[in-house]
């Protein structure tokens, strides 16, 4: 009997479906795996003594190279500045500047798409034409005016965070607040809300799949960043986890990668932990204000 | 509940663009207005002057006896239900209603009261703690009309509230909010573009067309006496048929020539067409298509009244049916009984009822005889 290909609506054959299919998930795991790749190196040299390091990179730790723990605590009681303490002013930084951002752009983002006068107009174009100046051109002044202004610390660097952070965020928020029907801030009105009531209670709350992932957005960047806070804190007192993290080279050139290799693996473990915990609100954030709801 | 009194309202945007001119009106308390006019007339843009959404450009708006220009929205004691409902997407249906009251810091015990009582008028009881986006259009449309009646405003204002919903559902709202009126006894001022709306549901019915206010009254006198020949084309479906006419006088008697056609006109007409010098004049002859018959007895009746076309369409609607016909090259409706024999293609003869012709005049399309 003659065999038949069963044919779609659209004229493809459900063979030739399952073979695209199989086609793009060998395709994409690939791609996945050439990503993933580095971090699991990072990984596995963390167990390697400092010397292996460079000689067996890319070798499964053996009896002779693997060193347990040590380079995790070595990582910890390396030099005068605990480990620890740098994750707690990253940690500070990050979350003050995350949740700094999200509060002011996304309030001056409602402003500018509602009143969209002349002004909000310029705003809005700074906002944006801000993305595209590169940091460098500015950190020279920055670092300072930093110093003048006493932003220099963890406690007053999320102004700074807020400067640079805020570009993407207005660009994001007022995107989607576009979408939002401006009856609803209309009831709430009526209902007995004045601005700041309706911002609170009523947008924000709509806000929350683009506030997550900008939110994820700007975490990412603030806990990795390490130009920024070496331009701006003072070293002597205050360290993030990178800056720490490249404080482990010694000096003339003395560099203990197995322990450099452990802490980069811990500084990862947190913010792999929030993306996968967010994750699906990244994909809503991103369809959020596209799909009519 | 109470009245409302717009006096001399205005509306004039930044660009000069003159969106409302000189809208007056008293509502008595517990009236059901209807604002009714094409899009664009500038309905809705009164509604949102009384609602405070839009700022009124000159004039005044009182609200039971108080001048209220100047006063925001939230103390105007009304309540609004939008076209697209404007429900809170992260609020439950129950927390949606209850909004209002509990930015007014009511007792709690209030609150719920209020609530449950507007979901029992409403049938919402079931779906009180679902999310918008887990109800239909309809039920939406009646969450929205919830929100209005926990708070017990002054006037209710309704902006094209069931435009969003099917014709059946549409059918079915209208009754629902046509009991409400009654059970509430509330004065409600609501927005349409629907004539069929407006007709069943108003007390009174404003008609709009660009900004002005062409005729205020109930739905049967904007029917039966429009003022102009907007109103007359705009209330009634299929609209009015409007031909030109030549005014003449014939031994004795004021005749209205529609070609080689004369038109017999009563007494009082001809009386009034005399008396304000239209003879020999063009004036407008309007007709509704249910006012030209096609059955013998009428065509024997208003024998002195008739014209002759031939059918270019047949269209049936189920109880009745529509013959689309051409006259003085203008195309013409006449609605008739279902029964009736004539196909597209035949030779018809019409029969206007002379009472219920209008005459309105050529050139400022206001009636003469109403």
């Amino acid at each position: 009997m003659a065999k038949q290909a069963k044919i779609k609506g659209d004229g493809r054959s459900v063979g030739n479906d399952k073979k695209l299919k199989t086609t793009l998930t060998i395709t994409f795991s690939i791609i996945s795996i050439v990503y993933v790749l580095p971090v699991f190196f990072v990984l596995l040299n963390s167990f390697k003594a400092n010397t292996f390091v460079k000689t067996r990179t890319f070798a499964w730790p053996d009896s002779e190279t693997f060193v347990g723990w040590s380079n995790y605590i070595k990582g910890f009681t390396f030099g005068n500045f605990p480990f620890m303490k740098s994750v707690w002013y990253s940690f500070i930084i990050t979350i003050v500047s995350t949740i700094l951002i999200l509060l002011c752009t996304s309030m001056a983002a409602w402003f500018i798409a509602r009143v969209n006068n002349l002004l909000c107009k310029i705003c809005y174009y700074l906002f944006v034409f801000s993305m595209v100046v590169p940091f460098q051109m500015l950190m020279f002044t920055l670092s300072k005016t930093a110093d003048t202004l006493h932003l220099n610390t963890p406690y007053t660097i999320p102004i700074i965070y807020l400067g640079f952070g805020a570009g993407l965020a207005v660009f994001m928020f007022s995107g989607f607040i576009k979408s939002i029907p401006l009856e609803i801030e209309e009831a709430a009105a009526i209902d007995g809300c004045g601005p700041v009531r309706t911002f609170f209670n009523v947008v924000l709350p709509m806000l929350k799949p683009t506030m997550i992932s900008t939110g994820i957005l700007e975490i990412m960047w603030i806990w990795n960043d390490y130009l920024l806070p070496y331009l701006v804190l003072d070293r002597t007192k205050y360290m993030t986890i990178p800056i720490h993290i490249q404080y482990l080279q010694g000096s003339y050139g003395s560099v203990d990668l197995g322990a450099i290799m452990a802490l980069i693996t811990l500084s990862i473990i947190p913010i792999i932990i929030f993306y996968l915990t967010c994750q699906k609100y990244i994909i809503a954030g991103v369809a959020a204000g596209a799909v009519k709801g | 509940m109470s009245g409302l009194s717009l006096q001399h309202i205005k509306k004039v945007y930044p660009n000069g663009y003159e969106a409302v001119q000189d809208f007056n009106l008293e509502i008595e308390d517990k009236e059901f207005i209807i604002f009714v006019g094409p899009s664009g007339c500038g309905k809705s843009t009164t509604l949102r002057m009384i609602a405070g959404l839009e700022e009124i450009s000159s004039g005044d708006l009182y609200i039971d006896g108080k001048r209220v220009n100047d006063i925001e929205p939230k103390d105007r004691d009304i309540a609004m239900v939008f076209q697209s409902y404007a429900l809170y997407p992260h609020m439950t249906v129950r927390e949606n209603m209850a909004f209002s009251l509990k930015i007014k810091k009511t007792p709690k015990d209030e609150i719920d009261k209020a609530v449950n009582e507007a979901a029992k008028i409403l049938d919402l009881e079931e779906l009180m703690d679902r999310k918008p986006k887990a109800l239909s259009g309809g039920q939406r449309q009646r969450v929205a009309m919830g929100r209005a009646i926990v708070r017990h405003p002054k006037v209710f204002l309704m902006d094209e509230p069931l435009s969003n919903l099917d014709a059946k559902l549409r059918g079915q709202m209208r009754v629902e909010i046509s009991r409400l009126h009654q059970r509430l006894g509330a004065t409600i001022i609501y927005v349409t573009h629907d004539q069929t709306e407006a007709m069943t549901l108003g007390t009174r019915i404003v008609v709009m067309s660009k900004g002005k206010v062409e005729q205020i009254d109930t739905p049967q006198n904007l029917y039966n006496y429009p003022k102009n020949m907007f109103v007359a084309g705009f209330i009634g479906s299929p609209q009015m048929n409007f031909l030109d006419a030549k005014c003449i006088e014939k031994n004795g008697h004021i005749i209205l020539q529609l070609g080689d056609y004369p038109i017999s006109i009563p007494e009082r007409k001809q009386k009034i067409l005399k008396e304000k010098g239209y003879v020999g004049k063009t004036v407008v002859l309007g007709i509704r298509p249910e006012d030209l018959y096609v059955d013998n007895s009428s065509v024997e009746k208003f024998k002195n009244s008739m014209i002759q076309s031939q059918i270019r369409v047949y269209e049936l609607l189920g109880a009745e049916v529509c013959l689309h016909f051409d006259f003085m090259g203008v195309t013409m409706t006449a609605r008739v009984e279902a029964d009736t024999p004539y196909r597209n293609g035949d030779t018809v003869t019409f029969a206007l009822d002379p009472e219920k012709i209008h005459i309105f005049d050529k050139d400022t399309e206001i009636t003469i005889t109403n």
